[in-house]
């Protein structure tokens, strides 16, 4: 072969040849090399939302834009069709149900009402309009302070960023009316920037801190039942922490079993309230659902509350979780058969037998605790003495929180039935004993016979019994939602 | 023969430009196709491709992530040129699929595929299936295990049964990032990355 020189000198073409395949190779991989490139950006906006929000951004719907799914399963805690045989759904006036509730809490807020609350949805909207928070119109304060809020809405992480826990806490609670307006929502439990669970209520890290543990060392799996444990669980507003504040606490101290809660009350002299009736230095459990869930099979083996209240569901070809927090007893296939391979009715049966033997000790151990309280009435007013009485009244509080410690999380007598069981069955044994010294006592007044116990078979009737005026308190709430409510709103939404 | 392709005095220094250019570019289609990533066995060199992020999600969430990679799986391992034999091949076509943009939605394995998968569940659990005990039990193993794969029953091992480009949106996979240095990119393109 010739030198490419001479060969190019006798044909021209073939050095223009050259030079047009040249070109085409280069341009070829140039073409080939944006095309990588191209397909490489892509990369770097597949799997990325398009919607950018601020941390703690309160409304779920701006969440919702990038997360469609887990949104539309969320609204639907909206939905209070379901019923099961004891809860369900909807709201529940417990009250009317129970109506010795109302005797149990004589002289405490919750004898006027209390409700099973409806979904998260609704969280706002139900703390609103319950009695407990009362009236607050003109310049009359609500009876609660702004620790009430910490738990109802995904507006509580942002306010407390800003101002610290105890700055959110302190106050009456209409004073932030207007800024807590947003129901529970995806900022309560998820980092904005990577969507992992968080913890966002100071709570429980202070509960974990005290118990000498770290609540940033969890697992993604226990994160997965303590995102719920941020407000499913007992607490108290301690008063002395901090001059005016009602700080809130979980009284984990001594561990999460109600006999180590209640050690830690009786140490800290603490009662939520004297009854009216019995003059008890009373405890009001607050649903302790965690620590008796902790206490179950279920927990044991590693199972979370999402395992169960928000199972994974598929909605074409994509497979994620569902945020319609709600009994799992209307989500069997999805969280009971994933392991229990039984018929749904089978497994829907033996929850509704649970709860049904831990209610048939609950109601005697309810009756027990109605007498005690009437007749240690009887006995004060026979002139019992102070020293007389204290015993007493102990074994009354210790009884009466034994029943509330198990009546007070719905899901109790299927979480850890035996749990339930035991605490109940030792509830009855204190209230026998409390009226076996009552009975004593009453004897050395000379009074042999049965205390009467009023008639308290509704509602209205025991409201009647302990004293209150209902028709009062609903006018009041009424006018309250008519006229505070929506400027609340108003205030909100300029913002 | 290589010295008649030298070039003129004359046209010397163009020359040494040009292929300088040439040589350039192939080097940086080297760099921005991670090329070099492809000799390994990294399961991060599967998501070059965004469009294989589903798989790597569902493995990545399977027991599997613990003991295997991509290749122990997907690639023949009788010998190391059928192992890179068959890699070449299967990456050279899949390269000019994902560069035409011809993927389809759903990606299926090819038959060719399956049945390396399928030899390479055996390598690791031969223990399954080789069992003298279960011989016995059930006159039909040998038909069963001959004439079926493993994945013919194990559908969902690893990776789930649905796996369309879109099956994961929202997975963290270790997808390449940019291919600019950090000194070149804007702060914008910055702050969106550390957001997300």
């Amino acid at each position: 072969m010739k030198p490419l020189k001479e060969l190019i000198n006798e044909r021209p073409w073939t050095g223009w040849l050259l030079y047009l395949i040249t070109v085409i190779v280069v341009f070829a991989l140039g073409m080939l090399a944006s095309s990588v490139m191209e397909r490489r950006a892509e990369a770097v906006f597949a799997y990325t939302p398009a919607v950018t929000f601020p941390e703690n951004e309160p409304d779920s719907k701006v969440w919702g834009e990038v997360f469609p799914r887990e949104y539309y399963s969320y609204l639907r805690t909206s939905d209070t069709s379901f019923r099961s045989r004891y809860n369900g759904a909807a709201l529940i006036d417990m009250l009317d149900e129970y109506p010795s509730m109302v005797i149990l809490w004589a002289g405490y807020s919750f004898s006027k009402d209390y409700k099973q609350g409806r979904g998260h949805f609704y969280s706002i909207e139900d703390i609103r309009n319950t009695l407990r928070t009362g009236a607050p119109v003109g310049d009359a304060p609500s009876p609660q302070p702004n620790t009430c809020w910490t738990c109802k809405s995904s507006n509580v992480p942002g306010l407390i960023a800003r101002e610290g826990a105890a700055g959110f806490y302190r106050g009456t609670w209409e004073k932030r009316g207007a800024q807590v307006v947003n129901p529970i929502g995806c900022a309560d439990c998820h980092d904005p920037k990577t969507m992992n669970l968080r913890i966002t209520r100071p709570a429980l890290r202070e509960a974990f801190e005290s118990q000498g543990k770290d609540i940033s060392q969890v697992s993604h799996q226990e994160l997965r039942s303590l995102v719920c444990a941020q407000c499913h669980v007992e607490y108290y507003f301690n008063k002395n922490i901090i001059p005016d504040v009602q700080y809130l606490v979980l009284p984990w101290k001594n561990g999460t079993s109600l006999e180590q809660i209640e050690k830690y009350y009786d140490e800290a002299v603490f009662s939520d309230w004297t009854h009216a009736i019995s003059k008890a230095p009373m405890l009001k459990a607050q649903h302790p659902d965690f620590e008796v869930y902790l206490t179950g099979t279920h927990a044991s083996r590693g199972v979370s509350c999402a395992d169960c209240h928000m199972p994974f569901m598929s909605e074409g070809g994509l497979k994620f979780t569902d945020h319609h927090l709600q009994s799992p007893l209307n989500s069997i296939s999805r969280s009971c058969q994933v392991c229990h391979r039984e018929e749904t009715a089978r497994l829907i049966e033996d929850v509704y037998q649970r709860q049904e033997k831990i209610l048939e000790n609950r109601r005697v151990l309810e009756n027990l605790l109605i007498k005690c309280h009437f007749e240690a009435k009887a006995a004060w007013d026979k002139g019992a003495q102070e020293s007389q009485m204290i015993e007493i009244l102990n074994y009354i509080r210790k009884a009466q929180w034994r029943w509330d410690f198990a009546a007070a999380g719905h899901g109790n007598s299927f979480h850890s039935p035996v749990e339930t069981g035991r605490i109940i069955a030792s509830g009855i044994s204190m209230a026998a004993e409390a009226r076996l010294r009552l009975a004593r006592l009453l004897a050395s007044f000379g009074v042999g016979g049965e205390v009467p116990v009023p008639d308290i078979s509704t509602k209205a009737k025991a409201q009647a019994v302990a004293g209150l005026n209902m028709k009062n308190l609903n006018e009041e709430k009424s006018l309250f939602l008519k006229n505070i409510v929506p400027d609340w709103d108003k205030q909100a939404e300029k913002k | 023969m290589f010295i008649k392709l030298i070039p003129p005095d004359r046209w010397k220094l163009p020359v040494i430009i040009v292929s300088g250019i040439f040589t350039g570019l192939v080097f940086f289609l080297f760099y921005i196709s991670k090329a070099s990533s492809y000799l390994g066995d990294k399961p991060e060199t599967c998501v070059n491709c965004h469009i294989m992020a589903p798989q790597y999600a569902t493995w990545y969430h399977s027991a599997h992530r613990m003991k295997t990679n991509c290749n122990d799986c997907h690639v023949p391992h009788d010998n190391l040129i059928s192992k890179y034999y068959f890699k070449a091949r299967d990456g050279l076509r899949h390269a000019t699929v994902f560069t035409l943009r011809r993927e389809p939605q759903v990606i299926y394995i090819k038959e060719e595929g399956a049945m390396a998968v399928h030899r390479n569940c055996v390598r690791c659990h031969s223990d399954l299936i080789t069992d003298n005990r279960l011989l016995t039990i059930n006159s039909e193993l040998m038909k069963n295990r001959i004439s079926r794969r493993c994945s013919d029953c194990h559908r969902e091992t690893p990776h789930g049964r649905i796996n369309s480009l879109s099956a994961v949106p929202w997975a963290r996979v270790p997808l390449p990032e940019s291919p600019l240095p950090q000194w070149l990119r804007t702060e914008k393109q910055a702050e969106r990355k550390q957001k997300f």
